[in-house]
């Protein structure tokens, strides 16, 4: 599957991408994938999952999934 | 004793062509610390009621914040003080760059420009010697024409140019002021103020330094060691540097919230193309700085292909990116760019133009304006060729340009029908590109704000909304506690927003760009706190700051009730108030009953009367400006 970090969120990733490909072996909460990689649900505020706005404490991905994180924005 | 300040005024007489000083005391200072507040100070103490924005009897302040040449990250930024020709109101605009902190280096505070001068002319400061020069031979040319001819007439290759464009000369209510060539105050018209008085430049070179004025300067030049080092270990700092305010465009697009057509729609089918990935890509050149800022948010770009795009103006901002694309309907960034260097070259306000622009599509499509109305330009939705005539017709006032001059409300007024529903505008001001139907707050702000629809009124809502966030962490030495969420319009959202709305108003005062201190970026509260009181020795805790920017809010309020504003102009367009079409809120709209309950608690909480809008004496004498109330006749 593909993660997209968008925001300040690649800040979190050791190697600061912007887009990740992870190898999903089977479905899994979205909630334990941000637990894996080490990207704090605190400064998420978007989630997205095949170009569709999800609820993140509910929102189960797979392998193969497009998966959009944002955190939260204060203008500019 | 040294208390952060140089202390001195300098008064620019232009129709006598004159100058004098005026010294102002710690007393006062302690009241007026700078910028936004030492602004609306002066306007209300020496500009009578209901002047003519454009003419000699307006008065423009240019006045450096507090802390304005500090060294360390954002302490940069200057503000344009004038009554604003496009709103009527208290005008205001801040910009950051490298003029502010030199004209803190040559020992003043402030300007203030009276009169109108019988020819152009330009100001050259070195130091205490002022010179009012002849403009004459620079009138009508470009930034770049003018910074260097007048680099050469003094001999010095760093002297700031603050100047306008052709926008500012032809008094287009939205003009700009530029500085450095790549900085502005943009909004409010403070370029048309300028250009109204026959200033074409101010040209400023010091020889001090800000810690000479410093209470103790050795805490500041640390705290600016380490925010040097921080940037990059803070989310949020790290960011900026990165991506700068492009950076955020995808993220609104997914929230709902991006501004399309006009604000119909918040999704933009087009946004792969305008997004930070695509602005990187395709247009960036260099990252630049502010002075002594290590945060560098400001980009740099260059187009040698469908468009030429000059390297000197400055990238277009997150603002341009969706004023010109998608609330255009334009997915060409190359033609974003143009259009945004087309604005700094003229020195008109991007955010104005690209929604003048928007609004003057959409009254094309509902053929409420034709081919003749437009010299024979097709002005639908999407087409980038005549956006950019529009921005070029604009600045010249040729053609339908000259009606767009005007701003929204009055194009809507003189082009009658449904006109007015398309035009996007708070107390004449056109919005910016933050949708209140995402973001409640931010809707409050360009409601409330003096000045009106303007998105740095107080935090956005979005950074607020989760407790263990970075950003709300930021916040709370505030006396933010209670998280909520974005679109939540409650009373303890507008008790945030106060709050938030004061600290904003503070960093327009003590000279801090919104992109330094929490809860948007990396300085915290108490090293805010820190630099003000080792400036001033003031001993001052976060209160006695928030405070300062309250009373600068009061001030300007003030000056508006005097100008017959109330709570019948803190409103919002009725379009907030119809749903969004497409993207993640589709039909969410905003609720008249919320607005107007919210509303009535903002004044509540505020000390103002819930039925006009105005301070109430107990709160203005709470504030020590009790005599502000008389001087604006509100009594």
């Amino acid at each position: 599957m593909r993660l997209h970090l968008g925001g300040h969120l690649n800040w979190y990733d050791a190697q600061r991408r912007t887009d990740v490909e992870v190898r999903l072996a089977e479905r899994m909460p979205l909630l334990d994938l941000l637990h894996q990689l080490g990207v704090p649900r605190s400064e998420i505020i978007v989630a997205a999952v095949n170009g569709r706005a999800v609820p993140i404490e509910d929102a189960w991905v797979a392998d193969g999934d497009r998966v959009d994180l944002y955190p939260p924005v204060g203008g500019g | 004793m040294a208390f952060g300040t140089t202390g001195r005024i300098l008064w620019v007489d232009l129709t006598q062509g004159t100058t004098y000083v005026e010294t102002l005391d710690e007393a006062t200072y302690r009241l007026y610390p700078g910028g936004k507040a030492l602004g609306a100070y002066l306007l209300l103490r020496h500009l009578p009621a209901n002047v003519d924005p454009l003419g000699p009897d307006n008065i423009l302040v240019l006045a450096s914040g507090l802390l304005t040449g500090a060294p360390f990250s954002t302490a940069t930024r200057f503000s344009a003080i004038a009554r604003s020709p496009l709103t009527g109101t208290y005008g205001e605009s801040e910009a950051a760059g490298f003029w502010g902190p030199e004209l803190k280096m040559a020992g003043w505070e402030a300007i203030v420009l009276t009169g109108r001068a019988p020819q152009p002319v330009w100001i050259h400061i070195r130091d205490d010697k002022v010179e009012i020069r002849d403009a004459t031979h620079l009138w009508g040319h470009e930034p770049l024409e003018v910074q260097t001819a007048i680099r050469a007439e003094t001999g010095d290759k760093v002297t700031r140019v603050l100047q306008i464009g052709i926008g500012g000369e032809n008094l287009v209510r939205y003009a700009a002021i530029t500085n450095d060539l790549r900085h502005y105050n943009g909004r409010n018209g403070m370029g048309a103020v300028m250009g109204s008085k026959l200033v074409k430049a101010i040209g400023v070179r010091g020889s001090g330094k800000w810690i000479q004025y410093a209470h103790d300067a050795q805490p500041v030049v640390e705290l600016g060691r380490r925010l040097a080092k921080g940037v990059k270990e803070h989310p949020q700092s790290w960011d900026l540097q990165e991506k700068g305010t492009p950076g955020i465009t995808s993220a609104l697009n997914a929230a709902g919230i991006l501004p399309t057509r006009n604000f119909h729609q918040g999704a933009f089918e087009g946004v792969d193309n305008i997004k930070w990935e695509a602005y990187e890509k395709e247009l960036l050149t260099a990252r630049k700085s502010c002075y002594a800022c290590a945060v560098r948010c400001k980009r740099e770009v260059r187009v040698d292909d469908r468009y030429q795009v000059s390297d000197q103006y400055g990238g277009p901002e997150y603002e341009a990116v969706s004023g010109f694309g998608s609330n255009c309907g334009v997915d060409d960034l190359q033609a974003i760019a143009k259009a945004n260097e087309l604005c700094n070259r003229y020195t008109l306000d991007a955010i104005s133009t690209a929604s003048v622009v928007a609004f003057a599509m959409e009254c094309f499509e509902h053929g409420l304006i034709g081919l003749d109305d437009t010299d024979g330009v097709d002005l639908r939705f999407g087409h980038a060729e005549a956006m950019l005539q529009m921005v070029d017709m604009i600045a010249q006032r040729r053609g339908i340009g000259n009606l767009l001059a005007e701003g929204v409300k009055r194009a809507a007024q003189a082009i009658g029908g449904d006109a007015h529903f398309f035009a996007m505008h708070v107390k004449g001001q056109e919005l910016p590109m933050h949708d209140p139907r995402g973001k409640f707050g931010v809707g409050l702000g360009y409601a409330v704000s003096e000045n009106g629809a303007d998105h740095l009124v107080a935090a956005h809502d979005p950074t607020l909304a989760n407790a263990e966030s970075v950003s709300f962490k930021g916040a709370m030495p505030l006396g933010i506690r209670v998280a909520l969420p974005p679109r939540d319009s409650s009373r303890q959202k507008v008790v945030n927003y106060t709050i938030a709305e004061n600290w904003n108003s503070a960093e327009k005062v003590i000279g801090l760009c919104f992109f330094g201190p929490a809860p948007r970026s990396y300085i915290q509260v108490e090293d805010v706190v820190m630099a003000v009181n080792a400036a001033t020795g003031w001993g001052w805790g976060v209160n006695d700051i928030l405070a300062v920017g309250e009373r600068a809010t009061n001030l300007a309020r003030l000056f508006n009730a005097r100008e017959g504003f109330g709570r019948a102009d803190d409103r919002l367009p009725d379009r907030l108030f119809t749903p969004l079409e497409n993207g993640a809120l589709e039909g969410v709209a905003l609720s008249r009953d919320d607005f107007e309950r919210a509303l009535t608690d903002v004044y509540d909480l505020k000390g103002w009367d819930t039925d006009t809008g105005v301070p109430t004496p107990q709160k203005l004498d709470s504030l020590g400006i009790g005599w502000a109330a008389e001087a604006a006749d509100v009594t």
